[in-house]
Formats: structure tokens, sequence, C-alpha cells
């Protein structure tokens, strides 16, 4: 489109700059204060499935996992699986939720996923502080990182992986309603063998190395380990396969973006 | 100028595409021409007017804007869970109006009258509400093509005579795509006509033999 010589005109750039700024501070808005409590539950979530989960461990007495804290090793499990768990679902269903936005041409579906994307990580960096910080100073839990630059690498690959299952299937929901319901159901299987809540390590072989085939393993192995770095790290455990994976994944999805921006703009 | 180059629509739906809403649709709409579109309901009003505004793609053909034409106001373009407040901060945001957002929502706030609700979410909007501040929503900010789909058919008789003012100032410097029920509105602004029947157009020069041949068809 040209513009009328009595309009100043911006640049591509400076329009998504623009718009990127408008979908953030609208996502944080509805994030943070749409429902009832918003923000209070974005932090209780973490904490009560801590707690609950901590309460089954000690009736099956177990106090260490892998050589560190049972707590410890829940609460790093919980808040990072989170991590791509909400990036996922948030930008899964950001098309949905922005459709009326797209009445105006600078807004593009695409847009709003990255936008999602980005709040939700942001979100969720806050939230792990903040339940470390509290847990380190309330209950003196060893949570201290002995090497951040390995926690930072393995929430980074998370939420890479967040964002690329998520642009990949905001399309496939979006051209097809029904994969809602299997991508619902594939969800559970995954967390089982993420080795959040259950640990890798207790599964004997060869079913050990098959969950290794799941690529949010390595990224929750490698920010325990940097957290600890007396943590018995599984064997075969390869942050760069989590990268590889969450690269393809983001790869896929944008070039489905791309390949049906139309449709998806159409319905 | 806004050229319109063999259009065809058609839309996805359960049972396959479904019959074309606009099948090869040509025509030009000059500069400063304000043009009304008449057509029955399900005629393909609201998809032309989409279309020129660019928030929907076209199965063949092209749409070239060359000029700035707005987003088809009273079509969509309010988030229901952010207040009129908000909503309107988003729009200017992404018009890259972040420096003077104090004057554009004190006119839109003015212009809308919605006094408190202003800051209530849009979802507890009446329909006419909602119209009311999309329409002072796209007179804030300057195109030189308004595409309105029955904006002016929003709220009671005093806001609609406010509209009609408000478009009436505009004449001159920018035009109007508007559809409306009944051609008095149409009448009122628009100089030529668009007649829309069994996806073909028929471009009037003059509205008043649109609004014939439409009402010929209806068997008027």
């Amino acid at each position: 489109m040209t513009n009328s010589s009595n309009v100043r005109t911006r640049t591509p750039l400076a329009v998504t700059l623009s718009v990127w700024k408008a979908l953030f501070l609208r996502e944080t808005i509805t994030r943070l204060s749409a429902a009832r409590g918003a923000a209070v539950w974005l932090l209780l979530e973490p904490i009560l499935h801590t707690t609950v989960m901590l309460v089954i461990f000690t009736v099956i007495r177990v106090k260490v996992v892998s050589g560190i804290d049972v707590l410890a090793w829940l609460i790093i499990g919980l808040t990072f699986i989170s991590v791509y768990k909400r990036t996922a679902s948030q930008v899964q269903g950001a098309i949905g939720a922005n459709r009326s936005l797209f009445a105006y041409r600078q807004v593009k579906p695409v847009d709003s996923l990255l936008v999602r994307a980005f709040l939700e990580g942001f979100l969720a960096l806050i939230i792990i502080l903040i339940t470390c910080a509290g847990a380190v100073f309330l209950f003196d839990v060893d949570l201290i990182p002995d090497d951040a630059g390995l926690v930072l690498s393995g929430f980074l690959g998370l939420w890479l992986m967040g964002l690329g299952f998520g642009l990949v299937c905001s399309v496939a929901v979006e051209l097809i309603p029904e994969m809602g319901k299997i991508i619902g159901m594939l969800s559970m299987p995954i967390m089982m063998t993420s080795g959040s809540i259950l640990p890798i390590n207790s599964i004997s072989e060869p079913y050990r190395t098959w969950m290794l085939y799941n690529p949010l393993v390595h990224g929750l192995e490698v920010a325990r380990l940097g957290v600890s770095s007396y943590y018995h790290v599984i064997t075969g455990t390869n942050l760069l396969y989590l990268y590889q994976c969450a690269f393809v994944a983001i790869f896929l999805g944008l070039a489905l973006q791309v390949r049906f921006a139309t449709k998806i703009l159409t319905q | 100028m806004i050229i319109v180059e063999n259009l065809y629509k058609r839309y996805q739906t359960t049972h396959g595409p479904s019959r074309w809403i606009l099948e090869d649709v040509s025509f030009v709409i000059p500069k400063n021409v304000s043009v009304g579109i008449l057509g029955k309901n399900g005629a393909g009003k609201s998809t032309l007017l989409r279309l020129i505004g660019g928030i929907d793609k076209p199965n063949r053909g092209h749409v070239e804007r060359r000029c700035r034409v707005s987003w088809p106001m009273g079509y969509g373009g309010l988030q229901p869970s952010l207040t009129g407040r908000q909503n309107a901060k988003f729009l200017c945001r992404v018009h890259g109006h972040e420096d003077d957002i104090p004057e554009k929502l004190a006119y839109i706030q003015d212009f809308a009258e919605l006094g408190n609700y202003f800051d209530e979410p849009v979802r507890t909007y009446s329909s006419g509400m909602k119209g009311r501040l999309q329409f002072g929503m796209s007179l804030a900010f300057k195109f030189d093509v308004y595409i309105s789909d029955e904006a002016t058919s929003a709220g009671d008789a005093s806001f609609r005579q406010k509209a009609s003012d408000a478009f009436k100032n505009l004449i001159g410097q920018s035009s109007l795509i508007m559809t409306a029920h009944g051609d008095g509105a149409l009448k009122q602004f628009c100089t030529a006509g668009i007649w829309l029947d069994k996806g073909r157009v028929h471009w009037f020069d003059d509205l008043d033999d649109a609004v014939k041949a439409y009402k010929n068809s209806i068997g008027q």
C-alpha cells in the first residue's frame, strides 16, 4: 500500500514493533487481571502443585532423588516443565483469543503467537525466581545454582520447545479443530515421560533409554545439574538434542504459518 | 484510488467450498468518490468490504489500495476482555500514535459518549455502545477512505445525527465506502453506487441508478 503524501510513512519494521508492543501490553493485562486473582494463581499453582507432590513423595518415603533433596528436585521439575507447558498452550490459543484484533491489517496472526510466547517466558522466569527464592529463605532448600549458565540454557531450551510446539499446534487447531482433543491427550504422556514428577532413574532399561526420546527430559536434567553439581544426571542427557527438536518445531511452525496464513485469517 | 481486479471469493464450509460469493469482480473507486454498496442480505456486501479493507484475502484476483484505507469499522476490532479505553489505546499503538494517546483517547471518549462504561470491559457493552466506540475509534485517525459497515445505524437517534454530522465533515478530505440499511443514509453521503447481485458487481456513477436497479431486483 502506498501512502498519500500528507501522511508520514512508517517502515514495515516500525509497524511490526509497534504491533508487538501493543499486543504485549494487551496480553499482559488479560493474563494478569482478566480472571479473579489471575496474578495470584499464577504463583499459587506451582506452589500447590509442588506441595501435593511433596506429600505423595513423603508418604512413599523418598527424601533424596538422584543425589539431591526431593523438594529441590520437585521444584525445579515442576516450575521448569511449566515453562514448556504454559508457553505451548498459550501460543496454541493465541489466534483464537486475538481474532477480533485481526480486523486491523497491521496485526498478523503470527504476531500474536510470538508475543504470547515472549510474555509467557517472561512470566515463567519471574515465577521461577519467586518460587525458588521463597523455598531458599523459608525452607532452606539448596536452590542456589552452582552453574547459572546451565540452568538458563535448560530454561531457554524448554521455552523454545514450547514456542515450536505451540506454533505447530496453533495452525493444526485452527485448520482442524478436532486436533485440540488429540493434542490434549498427547500432553499427558509427554508430561509423564518428561521426568518432572516421575524420576527417570527409577525406571529400568530399556524403557529409560526410550524416555530420552522426549526432548523435555534433557532440559529438566540440565537445569537440575545446573542447580546442584551433585545431581546424578541420567546417562545420555544431551542438551543439543532439545535445541535441535526445538528449532525443527519452530521452523515447521513458522512454515505452516506462512503456508496457511490466508486460511487462518479467512477461517 | 482503489483498484479491484478480477476478484473471486468463496468460503470453506464443512460441506466443501461454498458458491462464489464474489465472481470475477472488477471496478475502480476514484479518489474522493464515496460509494454506497447495495444488495440483498448475503449478497456479499460485508465480504467485499473486508476484502477492500485487506483483512480477508480473495481466492483469486487482487485489491490495490493507493491511499490510506481504514479498517472496516463496525466489523470486529474490539477485544471483549479489555475495557473501551484499553482497546482504544491498543489501536493508537498499532497505528503508531504512541505520542498523542491522551488526545486520541479524549476524542474517542468524547465522541462515543459511553460515560463510566469507557472503563468497563467491552463484553459488557450493548451492540449500540460497541458501534459508538468503533465509530469514535475510526474517526480519531485520519484516513483517505473510511470503510463503514452499517456504522451509521449504531446507537440512538441523537447519536446517529452526530455520526452523520461527523461523516459530512469528512466529505472533501476523505471518502466513504459504506453499506447501510435503507438508502437514506447512502443518499446522504454517497454519489456513486455498487449493486451486488448473484456474485456480480454492477457499478453506477450515480447512486440513484444503483438504488433503482436494486429495488427493481427485489420487486419494489
